[in-house]
């Protein structure tokens, strides 16, 4: 790939869409168990990000025996998508989603995969350029709470575990409320709360336990596993979220368990 | 299947997430068929970006199957996705055996056993599409084991399936022969019924004499 192939680094963003504006007054973030200046979140997430991203596949096959990809097909099966639809696939990561998306969506419709992360988005459009996915694929480097759209311009937004690595959670889900169509929908699909207190034992074990060791054998980072589990804890379980997308304005919002709470899809519409 | 048998079945379903997983396992044998098709003259043009969805009696959610002919090479999306499509088929498994066997679609329409809405030339076009595929299975056997291997196998496969062949056959004479003649000959169930409580009887007459000979005789010894 050449140089000016390259997607920009973060530090080619804007100012404004690098650091966050603190609107609360709380200057302090969540970065899995620790407690750190917002302003640090998001090249702290970067590091995992370049740090993990061309394995990225492959643990997530590992990782969820393959079972994320049953979870990415009922998202989206659950977004209705139609040919012709625009669709916005946030924090995109390597573009499972984007693919299944610009397949479904045919000629006259259009997939953006955006990521904040260029690794990420330069490992994704590698891969679906090895598909032969061209035609209807834009890619953009965006930070999700300041999204680079006009307003009302997507049929279906979708962001895949992605949404518990953004710094201000509400703030992303304002911007991706503006960037809808009327009639539009959001679908997040994030790991979640398990259901039975069993599984959530097993989980735990699994998560702070397994997980670690396989990122430190398979991508050579114990430690981005370690984040990655403690940022799912971390996460706002299913009725919080939803919660959280009524008050950004979403209507009929909902959420349906996967694999026992393990992951949850959450769904609400901009009317 | 009652009601609500069918929707638990559909819950246990949607819980396991069988609806992704047969609709990826469909996409995946689908598409590998579609690379390793040797049958140049198949056409996409007539079904691009058109969708037929099946509704099997048999599965809880519809399968629809949409060509995307713009990316290279052509593929087949398998989804539960149903709103937009082009021709939909109500039907089940068994049914659809009957159509490949070239029983008549309207007949089998009349009968409620298949219904279809939308445009039928759709289902056509996907189903000779489906019966132009020509794949050398022997090649792309070769391609991963090597060509005597492959010959190997393919020749104990072909004696596998001849002589399984001819024990299905067999067996289909004898119960055909059966169910026409010896069934007719064999006692029912009543009749070795009546036969076993006859010969209860008798057993139980012969005991009854038996022990009266035995008095008798005791009796003119006795004198």
């Amino acid at each position: 790939m050449s140089s000016s192939d390259q997607i920009p680094q973060e530090n080619d963003l804007p100012k404004s869409q690098q650091t966050p504006m603190n609107i609360d007054g709380n200057s302090t973030t969540h970065f899995g168990y620790k407690t750190i200046e917002k302003d640090d979140k998001i090249s702290m997430v970067a590091g995992v990000f370049h740090s993990v991203a061309k394995q990225y596949d492959v643990m997530n096959d590992l990782m969820s025996f393959g079972i994320h990809r049953l979870w990415k097909r009922f998202t989206i099966d659950a977004s209705g998508v139609r040919p012709g639809n625009k669709v916005l696939d946030l924090a995109g990561g390597t573009g499972d989603l984007t693919a299944k998306f610009s397949q479904l969506v045919g000629r006259e419709g259009k997939v953006v995969l955006a990521d904040i992360n260029s690794s990420m988005l330069n490992v994704g459009r590698d891969k679906l350029r090895d598909k032969g996915l061209v035609q209807n694929i834009e890619y953009v480097q965006a930070n999700a709470e300041y999204l680079p759209f006009e307003e009302n311009t997507f049929d279906i937004v979708t962001i895949a575990f992605g949404l518990r690595n953004v710094t201000d959670k509400d703030k992303a889900l304002r911007s991706i409320y503006s960037v809808l169509k009327p009639g539009g929908r959001l679908l997040v699909l994030e790991f979640s709360k398990p259901e039975h207190e069993l599984l959530n034992k097993a989980y735990d074990f699994y998560s702070f336990n397994i997980l670690p060791k396989m990122g430190e054998i398979v991508a050579k980072d114990g430690d981005s596993y370690q984040y990655l589990a403690e940022s799912i804890r971390m996460h706002p379980d299913q009725e919080t979220l939803k919660s959280m997308m009524d008050n950004a304005g979403f209507e009929q919002t909902s959420f349906k368990n996967l694999t026992g709470g393990v992951v949850a899809l959450h769904k609400g519409y901009k009317f | 299947m009652s009601i609500f048998t069918k929707l638990a079945a559909s819950k246990i379903a949607n819980e396991l997430l069988l609806p992704q997983a047969v609709t990826a396992a469909l996409e995946l044998i689908i598409n590998k068929a579609l690379a390793m098709n040797i049958n140049t003259s198949v056409s996409f043009s007539a079904v691009a970006q058109k969708t037929l969805t099946l509704k099997l009696a048999e599965l809880s959610f519809p399968l629809s199957f949409s060509v995307n002919s713009s990316s290279k090479p052509v593929v087949v999306i398998v989804s539960t996705l149903a709103e937009q499509s082009d021709c939909s088929i109500q039907t089940s498994l068994y049914t659809l055996k009957k159509l490949k066997d070239n029983q008549s679609l309207t007949q089998l329409i009349k009968q409620d056993e298949l219904d279809v809405s939308g445009d039928l030339k759709v289902a056509q076009q996907f189903a000779n599409i489906a019966q132009s595929l020509e794949i050398d299975w022997q090649s792309e056997l070769a391609n991963h084991l090597g060509d005597v291997p492959t010959h190997k196998l393919l020749q104990f496969g072909n004696k596998v399936t001849k002589s399984f062949s001819t024990k299905s056959k067999q067996l289909e004479a004898d119960i055909t022969e059966y169910v026409v003649h010896e069934k007719r000959l064999v006692v029912c169930k009543s009749q070795v019924k009546a036969f076993n409580q006859r010969t209860k009887e008798i057993a139980n007459d012969v005991s009854a004499i038996s022990k009266r000979v035995d008095k008798l005789i005791a009796d003119y010894a006795s004198k």
